[in-house]
């Protein structure tokens, strides 16, 4: 019986897609585990090591799951499926936020456990802690968008270019804003309407971002 | 259902520096069509256009009865496509891409999969990154072959390829065609390839189609007359001949509707026949493309 085949091509993408997600799991539990020594350092080197394997994860998933797969010329042999081209772009949307999502939803809940279990950080961080996590999956979605729309390695290198001198520029700015950092040290968590309105921004972009590039691909006449 | 494996009947397709002019094609079932055409003559285009990856601007587009692209997915089930520039993936193993399409397509013969394997001499176990360039090319046509499709689509497949990893492929191919419902288009732009296999043959070039027919006719109607033209005798202009180059005494017309009556008017004319050529396919090719030019150019 002929069934679809985007769900093989999810099938195939997740296979392939296994690997990273052990590394960044285990890179990020093993920063995690640093967290509890309590010290500033530790608190500091865990919180920052914990983020490199998401950002890898959000920038490397697209530039090599799509991006590669275009300059290696496996696109062709996909696209010889029976698929159609918006079927691929579902495909490789479904298969990509599954890839990343699985270790971001791990690791954040994780992390979100420790600081409410264990203590060492305060709970006031959570609300940060959740905008700052949030960062790569816009990352991840705008660089997703790019290699698919894009259709280049460039517009994916550009993308992630971007991202990469945003983060350090977005932090800063968080830092500098009292509405966002005034109950960080606080022991319990507080959501202000400036931690809200931020985290429902990052949600809303990212979802945006997905959207367009959905419809940007139903839109081309030409897949080559 | 058609009985035509493919039909295009006035395709278009424009881009900034390239334009597929009026494309009107036919591929009846069971039959092989060779597409021969110089680079950059609108093969890949046509053929993408074919399997709904490129959508047409103008024109009608039918594979296996499916208009196209809008039914490109009922009609992709049954159509096999290798491509020169088509890759594996590298990091994993034919194995792993024989399991990926065997999940896929319902039609999926496991055991001419291994007769194919045998044949070709390909290990499953192999990752494709560690393969030649004749491998990576025979594990394409395996994992085409084996889904048993209705209509092969190669682009340019035995490029590069040695001549034994062609004879290979194209002797399967041939054995593929047993199955007399299976039609196959096979573009290339090595003439000697399409000449082994094809019945029909189709020129393209600069996003024409210059000319389509059987290749039986084709061979038949083109020859090369070798003349002696004596000083004073003026060479006719005769219909069927498409061009006479001529070097003092010695000329050489060529014939693209050849009947025995010409070389009689050249010798009426007090020109001596002296050899009446036979051409290759490639000879046909690019005497037909010359021609072509010349009369866009004129």
């Amino acid at each position: 019986m002929k069934g679809s085949a985007v769900g093989r091509l999810i099938w195939k993408d997740w296979q392939m897609g296994r690997v990273p997600i052990l590394i960044t799991m285990v890179w990020g539990a093993a920063a995690l585990c640093i967290v509890p020594w309590g010290s500033q350092s530790a608190i500091v080197t865990g919180g920052v090591l914990f983020f490199i394997p998401l950002i890898l994860m959000a920038h490397m998933l697209p530039l090599v799951g799509i991006g590669n797969e275009r300059k290696n010329k496996n696109l062709a042999f996909l696209m010889s499926l029976p698929i159609s081209s918006i079927q691929y772009t579902t495909s490789k949307l479904i298969s990509s936020l599954l890839i990343f999502l699985i270790p971001w939803v791990t690791l954040v809940s994780a992390a979100v456990l420790l600081v409410e279990i264990r203590g060492v950080v305060p709970r006031g961080s959570i609300p940060v802690l959740m905008i700052l996590a949030f960062m790569p999956v816009i990352g991840f979605c705008l660089i997703t968008g790019a290699c698919l729309v894009g259709e280049s390695e460039g517009w994916g290198i550009a993308a992630n270019v971007f991202c990469s001198s945003t983060y350090g520029l977005t932090w800063y700015f968080m830092t500098q804003t009292p509405a966002l950092m005034a109950n960080v040290t606080s022991p319990r968590v507080v959501w202000s309407s400036t931690s809200v309105t931020v985290l429902a921004t990052e949600v809303s972009a990212s979802v945006l971002l997905l959207g367009l590039t959905y419809f940007l691909q139903s839109r081309k006449r030409d897949f080559t | 259902m058609s009985d035509l494996a493919i039909e295009l009947r006035g395709v278009g397709k424009n881009y900034r520096y390239f334009t597929l002019n009026n494309i009107d094609l036919k591929v009846p079932e069971g039959q092989i069509m060779g597409l021969i055409g110089p680079n950059g003559a609108g093969k890949s285009t046509t053929i993408r256009i074919l399997l709904g990856l490129v959508h047409q601007d103008s024109g009608e587009v039918r594979v296996l009865g499916h208009r196209m692209p809008a039914e490109q997915i009922a009609a992709k089930w049954d159509v096999g496509f290798a491509s020169e520039d088509m890759r594996l993936y590298d990091a994993m193993t034919l194995g792993w891409h024989m399991g990926f399409m065997q999940r896929i397509y319902p039609n999926w013969d496991a055991v001419y999969a291994q007769v194919l394997l045998k044949r070709f001499g390909l290990r499953a176990d192999q990752r494709i990154k560690g393969i030649s360039h004749g491998q990576r090319v025979k594990a394409t046509m395996l994992l085409v072959l084996a889904r048993k499709p209705k209509l092969l689509v190669l682009d340019e497949p035995t490029t590069g390829l040695d001549p034994v990893a062609r004879h290979e492929i194209l002797r399967e191919l041939t054995a593929v065609m047993a199955d007399e419902g299976r039609s196959i288009l096979f573009s290339s732009h090595n003439t000697h390839d399409v000449e082994q296999i094809s019945d029909q043959i189709t020129f393209i070039d600069r996003g024409h189609i210059i000319d389509s027919m059987d290749k039986e006719v084709y061979l038949d109607r083109w020859r090369r007359l070798r003349l002696e033209v004596p000083h004073g005798v003026e060479l006719p202009v005769l219909p069927g001949i498409i061009g006479v180059q001529q070097n003092g005494r010695l000329a050489i017309a060529t014939a693209n509707a050849y009947v025995p009556d010409l070389a009689n008017a050249y010798e009426s004319r007090g020109a001596r026949v002296q050899r009446i050529e036979t051409m290759t396919l490639e000879e046909i090719f690019v005497a037909n493309v010359e021609h072509s030019r010349e009369g866009v150019e004129a």
